[in-house]
């Protein structure tokens, strides 16, 4: 082992026991606490209440409530660092086509079988946590995430060529990428279209009416709790991570000698 | 010292632990691959500190998730919601932060593996050697 690299160890584990030190005299507070802090009281707080419309976010799960409505502009643009390093990642690849003409081998019988049943139990689940996201713990992200197992037992159980010969292309995905993060711009700025429409104030990232803006997203369809825009956030998030992902699994898969093509 | 203190002093100093491997798979290792590895043990560590920081243990009862289970008497629902749930903002950082970390990741393995096709090696020493 060289001198810099037991050096090197020597300062982190010095390092780390200073922490373990400054965590021993009380350094994080209590552990773990017993309250938590104002201002998570206030979301708590105002994730649901029905007797103050204004100051309500219309579901009953405080982290969607927080990551859509309270910091709505905010998961906008971390939405958008995603989708831009979907881009870059693309970019890297430019030029490299996946061949559909070859066949493609497999696995064997008997798990394309059981993975073609998964293929269709999965993507329910996903779009049920989508669906649910402002009710229970869930929500566009984590759809997104577990729907994207599909794609990836997909290339690995039936190949990458036969999906692309089943019309799950590069365009499309990328397509269907922007089109969720369309949706995602849409919804924030529907209030306010509707408002211009009809001559009121609105807000961007509008959910819920407030004070000089009257209007909302619905809140209630019949009697079961719609979550006003958290639902369209959700189900927009669900098509963007989902292809966003997607697309990268795929590009993952491309064989060394295409991409080689390209790059010598 | 109480149980719920002992676990969470427990899970702070493994968290510790894990900030060290982490910083020596940066600092010392050479390889590419290993230091991306390192930077997602860091990034989780970080997730996982975030998410004991907004964890509560309450006075009275045990702690519940960020979701209003029950509306029926709303009055005494939302009290008791206040008391027992965990904070959830740490929940929603780190909720994006995974997935924004996971397309980082993607790129960043992708950067490695190019890198790896032009200069037949991951090893930064090699290639700073060959370079000069």
């Amino acid at each position: 082992m060289k001198k810099s690299e037991i050096c090197v160890i020597i300062s982190i584990v010095i390092f780390i026991f200073s922490l373990a030190y400054i965590t021993s005299l009380g350094g994080l507070g209590y552990l773990p606490p017993v309250d938590v802090r104002k201002l998570a009281q206030i979301y708590l707080a105002s994730t649901y209440n029905p007797y103050q419309p204004t100051n309500t976010s219309s579901g009953y799960e405080s982290v969607t409530a927080i990551i859509w409505d309270f910091r709505g502009l905010d998961t906008f643009f971390e939405t958008a660092v995603f989708y831009g390093a979907i881009i870059a990642s693309v970019a890297i690849y430019r030029g490299v086509e996946i061949s559909s003409k070859k066949k493609s081998i497999g696995m064997s019988p008997i798990a394309k079988t059981v993975t073609r049943l998964s293929l269709i139990l999965i993507p329910i689940v996903a779009a049920s946590i989508a669906f649910h996201g402002h009710l229970t713990p869930g929500g566009g992200f984590q759809a997104g995430s577990v729907a994207t197992v599909v794609i990836v037992l997909s290339i690995m159980v039936f190949g990458l060529r036969r999906l692309v010969q089943k019309g799950v292309t590069k365009p499309k995905i990328l397509l269907l990428r922007s089109l969720g993060l369309i949706g995602i711009g849409l919804t924030a700025i529907g209030l306010v279209l509707a408002g211009l429409v009809i001559g009121v104030n609105a807000y961007i990232f509008q959910n819920q009416a407030k004070a000089m803006a009257e209007i909302s997203y619905p809140m209630w369809i019949d009697d079961v709790l719609f979550g006003g825009s958290l639902l369209f956030f959700n189900i927009f998030e669900f098509v963007a991570v989902m292809a966003g992902f997607t697309l990268v699994l795929m590009l993952f898969s491309i064989e060394e000698e295409e991409v080689k093509k390209v790059i010598k | 010292m109480e149980l719920p203190t002992l676990v969470a002093s427990v899970i702070v100093v493994s968290l510790y632990v894990n900030l060290g491997i982490a910083l020596y798979g940066i600092f010392a290792r050479p390889s590419l691959v290993k230091k991306l590895l390192a930077i997602t043990i860091l990034s989780d560590t970080a997730n996982a500190f975030a998410v004991l920081v907004g964890y509560r243990w309450p006075r009275t009862g045990t702690p519940q998730p960020p979701v209003l289970m029950n509306t029926t008497n709303y009055n005494e629902s939302i009290k008791y919601y206040i008391e027992h749930a965990v904070d959830p903002l740490p929940q929603a950082l780190v909720l994006t932060a995974i997935v924004i970390g996971l397309a980082v990741t993607l790129f960043i393995a992708f950067v490695i593996i190019q890198y790896y096709r032009l200069y037949g090696t991951v090893n930064v020493r090699k290639t700073a050697t060959s370079s000069r």
